[in-house]
């Protein structure tokens, strides 16, 4: 395996808009979820900008998949809202950036 | 204005009986000292599916890899011990429990400034103003009071939280006290502005205190900050 960042903050863009279809059923918080797929999406092109071609580890790029996966496995609607937040922290933390 | 024990009604009964569960106060101890990383390890096991620990391993390298410090990685393997055993209690179970950690945590932090000023689930009162229901998750009831409301996340600020909090602080400098209020929530900081700017904002003079900040609560005050300034 071999990602640059921009491609793995890319991945986790994706990520959060396939985990907010689940969380967007909340209809009350709809517009939260609106919101926090848009910060969150803004700060990964951010990082994936400033380190455009900048390659991955190998160990990076599997936390990257590794929590993709598991914010993929929630189906609870609710879980999946917290799941927008949490998701892009910790791939934030495996790229060694601020949240 | 004066602080005052919660009633003790039938869901302060149960509440009090997972705050003192002994692994609450593991989870909490652990977390006093975490760093910010492990403070997200923390969120993400007890918010996940998976149980396998391997797969955190995974999913934290920075915390698990091979250049971890061992001083780092025996901590965290702590942490990610003592989240599983929360997260696999179940969710209705486990939400109760990761509220409580939030208040644990932000009751040892604040004790290292203020020691035994620090109080959990008081109700303040204020002349002629009828008193809250809800009591605060923790106060330091010193010279200068404060009062804390605690969140697992962000998704748990709303307005009747904000309100509580402002009327407070309005009430208190009706009598020429000076209350600091403040939110503390287990979430991203970036994930609270979201939330916060959805709401219309915080009053003036409320603080928080997010994932990132934690630890601030053990430094001698000014603090917090005020949500959207200077982290």
């Amino acid at each position: 395996m071999s990602a640059t960042v921009e491609s793995l903050t890319a991945r986790t863009s994706g990520a959060l808009e396939a985990v907010a279809v689940v969380a967007g059923t909340v209809e009350d918080e709809w517009q939260y979820v609106t919101d926090l797929v848009a910060a969150w999406s803004a700060r990964l092109a951010t990082v994936g900008s400033a380190r455009l071609d900048e390659m991955a580890p190998e160990p990076v790029e599997s936390a990257v998949d590794r929590v993709i996966e598991e914010a993929l496995l929630v189906t609870d609607p609710h879980r999946a809202i917290d799941w927008l937040s949490t998701l892009s922290q910790v791939v934030l933390v495996a790229l060694d950036e601020r949240g | 204005m004066r602080f005052q024990d919660a009633a003790v009604d039938a869901r302060a009964v149960v509440y009090a009986g997972i705050q003192a569960d002994p692994l609450v106060a593991e989870a909490a101890d652990l977390l006093t000292d975490a760093n910010p990383a492990q403070r997200v390890l923390a969120r993400a096991v007890m918010n996940g599916e998976s149980t396998d620990p391997a797969a955190w391993r995974t999913m934290f390298p920075t915390l698990f890899g091979g250049a971890a410090e061992p001083a780092l990685r025996a901590r965290s393997e702590a942490i990610l011990r003592a989240s599983l055993r929360v997260a696999e209690r179940g969710e209705a179970v486990r939400s109760q429990f990761r509220g409580a950690i939030v208040e644990s945590l932000t009751e040892r932090l604040l004790a290292r400034r203020a020691g035994p000023a620090v109080r959990r689930e008081r109700r303040i009162l204020f002349d002629g103003v009828r008193a809250e229901i809800h009591p605060y998750d923790v106060t330091v009831e010193s010279a200068t009071p404060e009062a804390y409301d605690c969140k697992w996340g962000a998704r748990g600020i709303n307005p009747e939280v904000l309100l509580q909090l402002a009327s407070a602080r309005s009430n208190a400098a009706t009598e020429g006290v000076e209350l600091v209020v403040s939110l503390v929530v287990f979430d991203a900081h970036r994930s609270c502005l979201v939330r916060l700017a959805r709401l219309g904002g915080a009053a003036g003079g409320m603080g928080l205190v997010a994932l990132e900040t934690l630890r601030g609560l053990a430094r001698p005050r000014p603090a917090p900050a005020p949500p959207g300034g200077p982290r």
